[in-house]
């Protein structure tokens, strides 16, 4: 197992966002997670990465206990979050955007930039071949030196699972890949992310296509009012009937 | 028409200064999202230590960079002892603080050195006649310096990974955070570049004026100015303002008087405030 979240709780005000939620991802494995809006899902994220801090409940990964970890050391250790409405550094280019989130880089201290230079413009080289790898993989390279900003919705969907590769995370965490992104992105999206589970990179996907979604993963989880209420092989939870009364409601009978 | 050409060159002179000073106010503003008003104070610590190095080392350049280290060291300090512990609190807080670190260098420096004036001795050249203005040597080499520094923070901005790392946590510092970027490293870099970048300007204007406990508390408001015209956050918009500024100010001078020559920072400071928020090179910062 390579991530394990347990029993995360959060509250606001009286309010439990997300109670009590256990699942884990495998290391190569595709998981899914669904729920109506508001049932806690993205905050399932901001709890697993770090962006919040949880009320109770433990995070694992790779037999690490990372609860008191911060934000910057649980992606430092391989896990790595998208977010719902992309966001990307605006102002730097697709290509600084990947390279900003390289690991481990010997020019982050300002006196490395004075006394190894020839160490730092090495490394420089290495990041920008390996973004440049990144961008032809994510079919991003005619718009390598524009603005993040100006991408369209569906580019700053594959930038940021760009960024997540950048990071080297072996397990990345996709809130909504799929939402704004043309029917051919999400199919060449998909065959991307099945290629990544291949070479070994987890995936937790919060997604509302259902059929995009079931199609990529191999376990479903299903939340609903910050509980996780069924959990499974993607067919079976669907059939459920507890799934279908919260989730599908009367209109996807 | 020779006298005003004369004034211009001078503004720019003083613009240069301005306009590295706002750089470090605005650098600090775009990452760590207050008005550093200790950046004045910085400046001065800058021009004294510069002083007190070249009297040691006997050379000015070596001098100059014992002043930056001086004023690096300082920036780092200050972050490290005050406004890391501000970091998240209201910007008014950090304002506020900056206010009092800046009147700690300031007093220290008054008690080491006392409040008279200094001056660099430089040796006196004569100036040159280019079509009947008078150039001073000294300017150009102030000028020359000034673009050094502006070019190596540029250079440093865009062409490096720590760089490329600050206009990161600048333009969005939650997504840097969880994109594995270490803020700590970025902030000491961040008070480093900018207190170096003070340490400059203030060395840059002592060597112009002279040096006293006073000199850099005073640029603060056309720095603040001249920060605001150009955008706030944005380093480019900085520099242009600082020199625009500095030549409105000289060149203003036959109309208002030397005294009242600081005004013009003021009404523009009030004029962008009210029309254009943005600033010259518009963009809304430290909104988010």
């Amino acid at each position: 197992m390579t991530l394990v979240l347990s029993g995360l709780t959060k509250a606001y005000g009286g309010l439990r966002v997300v109670d009590n939620v256990s699942l884990s991802v495998p290391s190569d494995g595709l998981v899914g997670v669904i729920g109506p809006n508001g049932a806690g899902k993205s905050t399932l994220f901001s709890l697993a990465t770090g962006f919040l801090a949880a009320d109770s409940g433990t995070v694992s990964f790779d037999g690490r206990d990372l609860t008191a970890v911060a934000a910057t050391g649980r992606a430092r250790a391989g896990m790595v979050r998208t977010f719902q409405v992309p966001r990307e550094f605006t102002h730097l280019t697709v290509r600084e955007n990947l390279m900003a989130a390289a690991p481990g880089q010997a020019g982050e201290g300002l006196l490395a930039v004075f006394f190894r230079p020839g160490a730092i413009a090495a490394e420089e080289r290495a990041i920008a071949a390996r973004a440049d790898e990144t961008l032809a993989f994510l079919r991003l390279d005619a718009v390598a030196a524009t603005p993040a900003g100006r991408l369209s919705g569906g580019q700053k969907k594959l930038l940021e699972l760009g960024r997540a590769l950048m990071t080297g995370a072996r397990l990345i965490l996709l809130d909504e890949p799929f939402a704004g992104v043309n029917p051919v992105l999400i199919e060449e999206l998909s065959a991307r992310i099945r290629d990544l589970a291949d070479r070994g990179v987890g995936f937790l996907i919060i997604e509302h296509d259902l059929r995009a979604l079931t199609r990529l993963v191999s376990t479903l989880h299903v939340m609903d009012r910050g509980r996780l209420i069924a959990s499974g092989a993607p067919a079976a939870v669907l059939a459920e009937p507890a799934v279908r009364d919260a989730y599908l409601g009367g209109a996807a009978a | 028409m020779t006298d005003l050409l004369e004034l211009a060159i001078a503004g720019l002179m003083s613009g240069l200064v301005i306009g590295l000073a706002a750089l470090a106010v605005t650098l600090v503003f775009g990452i760590a999202r207050f008005a550093n008003a200790a950046t004045g104070d910085t400046m001065t610590l800058g021009a004294y230590a510069t002083l007190g190095g070249t009297a040691a080392t006997g050379s000015l350049i070596a001098g100059g960079a014992i002043g930056i280290l001086a004023g690096a060291a300082a920036g780092v300090i200050a972050y490290a002892t005050v406004f890391r512990k501000l970091e998240r609190r209201s910007p008014v807080a950090a304002l506020l603080a900056s206010i009092g670190v800046g009147f700690v260098i300031r007093a220290g420096l008054g008690l080491v050195y006392g409040h008279g004036q200094q001056v660099f001795q430089l040796p006196l050249v004569r100036p040159w006649r280019v079509w009947g203005i008078r150039i001073q040597p000294t300017d150009l080499e102030i000028a020359a310096a000034a673009l050094a520094t502006l070019a190596a923070v540029f250079l440093i901005l865009h062409a490096t990974p720590i760089g490329r790392q600050m206009r990161a946590v600048a333009d969005d510092p939650d997504l840097a955070r969880v994109s594995g970027i270490a803020p700590r490293r970025v902030m000491i870099a961040l008070w480093a570049l900018a207190g170096g970048v003070a340490a400059v300007a203030g060395c840059l204007l002592g060597i112009k004026t002279v040096v006293a406990p006073e000199m850099g508390w005073d640029m603060l408001l056309p720095a603040f100015a001249a920060a605001i015209l150009g955008g706030i956050g944005h380093p480019v918009g900085a520099v242009v303002a600082g020199v625009l500024l500095g030549i409105a100010q000289e060149t203003a001078t036959p109309w208002v008087g030397f005294t009242y020559k600081i005004a013009l920072s003021f009404a523009v400071l009030l004029l962008v405030l009210l029309v254009r928020p943005r600033g010259l090179f518009g963009r809304i910062e430290g909104v988010r």
